[in-house]
């Protein structure tokens, strides 16, 4: 059945246009400076402030971070913080989950023209929202508080704080609900509310927000590390203006803007003239949809601009994998920012100036309402992001210098493995594992990309110890390893992605819930470069009735799936279930993709790589062309792998 | 006579400080001899005993004991010339040190190197991969055997870890810390196959919780063991023949030391031992001015070090991070947060004028040394606004040449930016200091402090020059530079007024409130562990003292607070007010009514912290007092403020200086090791120990307030 369209719920949706300079809201008095005043900034203050707005940005995601309970936040980096001029434009974001920096935008001006009457904007205000038709998050467990500051009565900017909540309700734990088929399925989404009211937290909206969550404490904890973090900036921004006067700093917030347009556009004039593009595909909308979803982009170069064209992009569908138009730009920013803008400050209000989208709304990413989004952030929009990656990666390899910030895809999706029960101690608990966080990155132009070295959107992720993990879960590990052939081959080989292998452990229950939910199972998502080949897929296994508790008192930790007996069961895109006493569970995440022609990797690279486990002898002799010396690698036979590279180029070539 | 020592071992310079008990103190620097620092000791002693004009065999024959602080744990690290181990671990989790929880891409990397994503990568291997073996063992959190040691495959691994040339055996296996048995077991195994060979288990070199820095703390301290070992044992012969009858001591990252005997074997904790040389110097001099809570600034050349002192004590960190690899070892907290006189300016593509984060180093250096630098430095900049005396920089050791400087800042920054060479040269002074003010701020507030709740300690040659602006900038309440006896060697003097200080600790992670008697039961055998170190010491000691902690955290959260634990036998009460402590720690550092009680509290680590107060402890000397009002040497034009410009200022000789003169901003102050610029506005006394005290007019009256209100705090602050 087909989503069917609310009336009414257009005007949550927006354009991603900035707001007209001279746009008026209620009797609101914004602070603004004119031209003039922002040519005049020195090049001494304008560093000077500059450096202090970005220690600022800082603060606040210490601030969120240190306040908050939740590890999602404060190890797997899975927030945002930023500050935004008067008109909502994003002058700065930290370094944490960029997707979730890149939307706040859309949030302010929202905001701005729905609640500068009512319920009005006043100084000490802060305003929650989850509701990504208009902006901040990506799905409704990225809970954005936006704080208007202002300045001798004048509004003079914002900033806001987005977090990763565990649980904000829906059908299954963790709000992740697998057999969803539209919003209504998932947490509801809030527009912007008032939650703190001149200064006073409003005890009626935060009982409305917590209400609906399974962990309301926890949830109200962040919400409290939030505000927190607004209002650790708004007291070091009031010093800063009461330093150099209003209109200085926000010249230079201005000029940070600018400053990152003219370097982006400086940059892009480097650039060849072009057209690039790139299918993303993922395998499954819903538990039981059995159909390949894909998002086409194709990237114009044109002088100083860029334009994502994603006409072709599959409609949205009945299931939990559509993203908004703030997950779309999500899919963009994270690349703009770390291929195209490591040396040009992180200042999305001018990066977004060089950039311009089309997409047809209703489309699986820029999705109408209702359409079902609670997997958006790590479906659709990480599926932009690696579509996204590719061309801007492909336009940046024609440039010997500037090539040296692009890689092949990185880690193709999260693989979702969430758990929830009653733990050892008794208690009950809800955690989604962050093993996955140690995806493989995507290969340099002159190098391998770096083995269970991250995601792309978050710079800073972590993974917990293997102690930690089985202190506070009901769990034991049979392994946690990097995985051989999970690397895209290539010239330069995509950085391999790794598995875990666990049984329920000590639960009083028996056993645990599991939830799991990641594609990329049916085909690869990171996609190789310039001849380079996909990473491997994703790859989870359950196995029921094992007999891996006998071979553990046998004195034998298992190594292998097949070594584990029992029922062997590829896990499908998918599913919430159970995991029993004897049961096994394996997740296989992904790993980057690969760049170049693996028949050009110097064969002294492969057998190193054999020797330490990257890759198979099969591949280095399938993929790679290298026959080795020996089965343990370290050596390659020069002779014998020429004439096997010649065989299979021959037979590329269908001469064989 | 009874003689203390500190010998500080740089890079560049051997420090070096003496003392006996009646006040009499002499220093000498001397160059560092790499790649055998052990000359440069030996020099060093000799200059101070000519110092003391004593034979060096008298000086010898008197010394209670040397505290040498070594850079050779490090070295040893940061070079790689380690000695080649096997690592045994648990099977299934060998890659743990290579997947590094992936934080090992980023970790210690500053955000302008983390935002160019594509370039961070992986440090190289820890250990080669044939030289990782896994062992089929198992043992489960609560410290039950899941899996029997296969007792076989350790002697297997084990001939093969030999064959294939390893010199020493790390060995680390899942929850060691809650059951060492199979540790132990298997050092007994690899002991029948290779006696004497060097093993360390993970159970005794940090057995705390967290497998992977478990690890690479581990094979870290098996790497560096035996170097450490090669380097201490000859050097205590020389020493020992010279005359040397007292201790050779070696001080170690927790800003306490050890025996030279006793440091091999726990040679991780030497890491970091001459980092916290300042930051002792600091807490000793606090101590004698009562200064409380000291903020220490040491920039030098190429380093800018920031550490705190709290309430008298150092901050303290559990973890470092050393080549990207993250370390679990109590240690000094001491963040490097910039690259001191070296950072270089540049204007950036945007046509933006930026100080740092990239260093001239200590080769070239600075365009001024005229040793082929050729892009301008802060420290440049500090020539050309007047504040250095080309002809006095390090006491008159190096000239520096003023054109070179002004040749680079005026191609370079002043000719893009279309400013003055002046103008461009304050800039660069001016945003340095803002943004050391920037990072020092963050250092403080994420350690739950507030700047104005300290004083700034400046050290290091160019802290002094900086320090009136950043220290104002912060709110810090004044500034001390210590310019007296012990200026040029602060850190040497931090060496030989430290304690002896051993720290053990054990991860028993549980659900609060944990059983009194079991927690009494794992402190008391802490404190037997450190009796028995302390006796090994083989030293007389005035006092000993044992201090508790444990780490605590929110169930579910995953970093922990350090938080005090009473000494004696504790009982429910005392538990309970240990969960009270930690909660209260926690709002302190992260905010008021940020913690999480409601998911319940666990204690994880224990630790204790055994102090020996050593016999001797060299008191300061008096600084001679001075009468009326100090004479400048000379006036030059400098430029200290840049809403002021150039202006004549008066140069003061910090030797002709009493106790008690005062002098005025703007001034300069020449001392032998460093040059302390007072910009206007800036009030300074030398105290009765010889230190220079500034402090401050109220704001407003300088600075770059230019646009708009200068008065602060006066708007409203909007909170929940």
């Amino acid at each position: 059945m087909p989503v069917i369209p609310i009336a009414g719920s257009e005007r949550f949706g927006q354009s991603e246009a900035p707001l007209d300079p001279d746009e008026s809201f209620g009797d609101l008095a914004l602070h603004r400076v004119d031209a003039q005043a922002i040519a005049g900034v020195d090049a001494l203050t304008y560093e000077v402030i500059r450096h202090r707005l970005v220690a600022v940005t800082d603060d606040m995601g210490e601030a969120i971070k240190r306040m908050s309970g939740s590890v999602v936040v404060t190890d797997c980096n899975d927030f945002g913080a930023a500050i935004m001029d008067e008109l909502g434009e994003t002058v700065q974001v930290g370094l944490y989950n960029m997707q979730l920096g890149s939307s706040l935008d859309m949030a302010g001006r929202w905001t701005l023209r729905n609640r500068s009457v009512s319920p009005g904007i006043h100084p000490g205000d802060q305003f929650l929202l989850n509701d990504p038709w208009i902006g901040g998050g990506l799905h409704q467990n990225d809970v954005t508080v936006l704080a208007p500051l202002f300045y001798q009565g004048q509004l003079f900017c914002w900033t806001g704080a987005v977090a990763h909540q565990v649980d904000l309700g829906g059908v299954s734990p963790g709000s992740w609900s697998v057999d969803g088929r539209d919003v209504f399925w998932e947490s509801v989404p809030i527009p912007p509310v008032t939650i703190v009211e001149r200064g006073r937290l409003r005890a009626d909206t935060e009982d409305m927000y917590l209400r609906r969550s399974r962990v309301p404490k926890l949830v109200g904890l962040d919400l409290r590390a939030k505000i927190g973090a607004n209002n650790v900036a708004h007291e070091r921004l009031t010093t800063l203006i009461d330093k150099y006067g209003p209109d200085t700093v926000k010249a230079v917030m201005k000029r940070m803007m600018d400053d990152a347009e003219t370097r982006l556009r400086a940059k892009l004039r480097m650039l060849p003239e072009g057209e690039w593009s790139a299918v993303a595909h993922q395998d499954g909308g819903r538990a039981d949809d059995r159909q390949v979803h894909k998002i086409v982009v194709r990237m114009t170069k044109r002088s100083d601009r860029l334009h994502f064209d994603f006409t072709g992009t599959d409609p949205q569908v009945e299931g939990i994998i559509n993203c908004t138009l703030a997950g779309l730009r999500g899919g963009i920013l994270p690349i703009l920012l770390t291929m195209l803008c490591p040396d040009i400050p992180w200042a999305p209000g001018g990066i977004y100036r060089c950039v311009d989208i089309t997409s047809e709304p209703g489309t699986i990413n820029n999705c109408t309402f209702p359409a079902g989004i609670g997997k958006a952030s790590v479906n659709s929009a990480w599926a932009t992001q690696n579509a996204v990656s590719e061309t801007v990666a492909e336009m940046l390899a024609t440039h010997p210098e500037l090539s040296r910030s692009a890689t092949s895809v990185c880690s193709g999706t999260w693989d979702l493995t969430l758990l929830a029960g009653v733990d050892q101690r008794g208690g009950g608990f809800a955690t989604m594992l962050c093993d996955a966080m140690a995806g493989g990155l995507g290969a340099k132009v002159d190098g391998d990309g770096v083995d269970t070295g991250g995601v792309n959107c978050i710079p800073m992720g972590r993974t917990a110890d293997v102690e930690i993990n089985e202190f506070s879960f009901p769990m034991l590990y049979l392994w946690r390893r990097e995985e051989v052939d999970s690397g895209g081959p290539g010239r330069y080989r995509g950085g391999v992605g790794g598995s875990s292998c666990f049984i329920p452990y000590d639960s009083p229950a028996q056993g645990v819930h599991l939830v799991v939910s990641a594609n990329g199972k049916a085909l690869p998502q990171a996609s190789g470069l310039a001849g380079g080949y996909p990473a491997a897929t994703q790859w989870d296994v359950l196995i029921r009735d094992s007999s891996v508790r006998r071979r553990l008192a046998e004195g034998v930790i298992p190594s292998r799936i097949e070594d584990l007996g029992g029922h062997t069961d590829t896990v499908p895109p998918h599913l919430e279930t159970d995991l029993g006493a004897d049961d096994v569970y394996f997740t296989h995440w992904q790993g980057g993709g690969g760049l170049g022609d693996p028949l050009l990797r110097e064969p002294e690279a492969v057998a190193r790589d054999v020797a330490l486990g990257k890759v198979s002898p099969q591949a280095a002799e399938r993929v790679y062309g290298v026959r080795l010396a020996d089965q343990a690698g370290s050596d390659a036979d020069a002779e014998e792998t020429e004439r096997l590279r010649h065989h299979l180029r021959q037979e590329r070539a269908r001469l064989t | 006579m009874a003689y203390v020592i500190g010998i500080d071992i740089g890079g560049t310079f051997t420090d070096a400080f003496v003392a006996d008990q009646h006040g009499r103190l002499a220093a000498a620097k001397t160059p560092s001899t790499p790649p055998d620092f052990a000359d440069g000791f030996l020099n060093a002693i000799d200059e101070l005993a000519r110092e003391l004009d004593i034979p060096a065999g008298r000086l010898l024959g008197e010394t209670d004991y040397i505290v040498h602080g070594t850079t050779s744990t490090l070295n040893s690290l940061v070079t790689g010339d380690v000695a080649r181990v096997g690592f045994l671990t648990t099977r299934g989790h060998a890659d743990s040190i290579s997947i590094m929880n992936l934080e090992g891409r980023y970790a210690g990397l500053g955000s302008d190197a983390i935002q160019h994503m594509a370039r961070t990568a992986k440090p190289s291997a820890l250990v080669p991969r044939h030289l990782i073996k896994e062992i089929n063992e198992r043992i489960d959190y609560k410290g039950a055997v899941v899996v029997p040691l296969d007792e076989d495959g350790v002697r297997q691994a084990v001939r093969d870890l030999l064959a294939d040339g390893a010199e020493a055996i790390a060995v680390s296996l899942l929850w060691s810390f809650r059951n060492a048995a199979h540790e132990r077991r298997i050092r007994e195994l690899i002991h029948a196959e290779a006696p004497g060979l060097y093993v360390a288990l993970s159970s005794e070199v940090s057995p705390r919780i967290r497998e992977y820095s478990r690890s690479v703390t581990t094979i870290m301290n098996t790497q560096v063991g035996p170097r450490l070992d090669a380097y201490l044992r000859p050097l205590q012969a020389t020493l020992r023949e010279r005359g040397l009858t007292g201790s050779l001591l070696v001080m170690q990252g927790s800003g306490g030391c050890v025996s030279a005997d006793n440091a091999p074997a726990h040679a991780v904790t030497t890491i970091g031992s001459v980092l916290s040389g300042g930051v002792i110097g600091c807490t000793r001099m606090a101590e004698a001015l009562h200064s409380g809570n000291v903020i220490s600034t040491d920039m030098g050349g190429t380093t800018f070090l920031v550490g705190l002192v709290v309430d008298g004590a150092p901050a303290r960190t559990s973890n470092t991070v050393l080549n990207q690899y993250t370390i679990s070892t109590p240690m000094v907290d001491v963040h490097t947060i910039g690259a001191g006189g070296g950072a270089i300016a540049w204007v950036d593509p945007g046509g933006n004028l930026r100080v740092g984060p990239r260093s001239a180093g200590a080769r070239p250096g600075p365009a001024c040394y005229g040793e082929g630098g050729v892009e301008p430095t802060v420290t440049d900049a500090d020539l050309v606004l007047g504040i250095i005396n080309p002809d006095n920089f390090l006491g008159g050791r190096k000239k520096l040449d003023v054109t070179l400087a002004r040749k680079t800042i005026a191609e370079r920054l002043a000719k893009p930016l279309g400013l003055s060479v002046d103008e461009a040269a304050a800039a660069v002074y001016e945003i340095q200091n803002a943004q050391t003010a920037d990072l020092v701020r963050k250092v403080v507030v994420n350690s739950g402090q507030d700047p104005r709740d300290f004083s700034l300690y400046a050290f290091g040659g160019a802290g002094p020059m900086h320090c009136a602006s950043y220290a104002r900038d912060l709110g810090a309440r004044q500034v001390i530079v210590p310019i007296g006896a012990t200026a040029a060697v602060f850190s040497a003097y931090g060496l030989a007024t430290s304690d002896i200080v051993l720290t053990a600790e054990r991860s028993q992670p549980a659900e609060m409130p944990v059983d009194p008697a079991r927690l009494t039961e794992a402190f008391e055998s802490l404190e037997t562990e450190l009796a028995t170190r302390l006796a090994e010491q083989g030293l007389t000691f005035q006092t000993v003292h044992y201090e508790r902690e444990a780490d605590l955290r929110y169930t579910m959260q995953l970093a922990e607070v350090s938080t005090l634990v009473p000494n004696g036998s504790l009982d429910a009460a005392a538990v309970a007010g240990v969960g009270a402590e930690f909660q209260r720690r926690y709002d302190e550092l992260y905010g008021e009514g940020t913690g999480f009680p409601d998911a319940g509290l666990q204690l994880i680590t224990c630790r204790v912290r055994a102090t020996g107060t050593l016999a001797v402890r060299p008191e300061l000397p008096d600084h001679l007092p001075g009468d009326g009002t100090p004479i400048p040497s000379g006036t030059r034009n400098v430029l200290l403020d840049i809403t002021v410009g150039v202006q004549p200022t008066a140069i003061y000789d910090y030797q002709a200086l009493g106790a008690g003169h005062q002098i005025s901003g703007p001034a300069i102050v020449e001392a032998p090791t460093t040059t302390v610029a007072l910009p206007p506005g800036t009030h300074g006394v030398v105290d009765r120990l010889g230190n220079l005290v500034l402090t401050f007019a109220p704001a407003g009256s300088s600075g770059l307030a230019r646009a708009g209100s200068a008065t602060s705090g006066a708007s409203e602050k909007e909170s929940v």
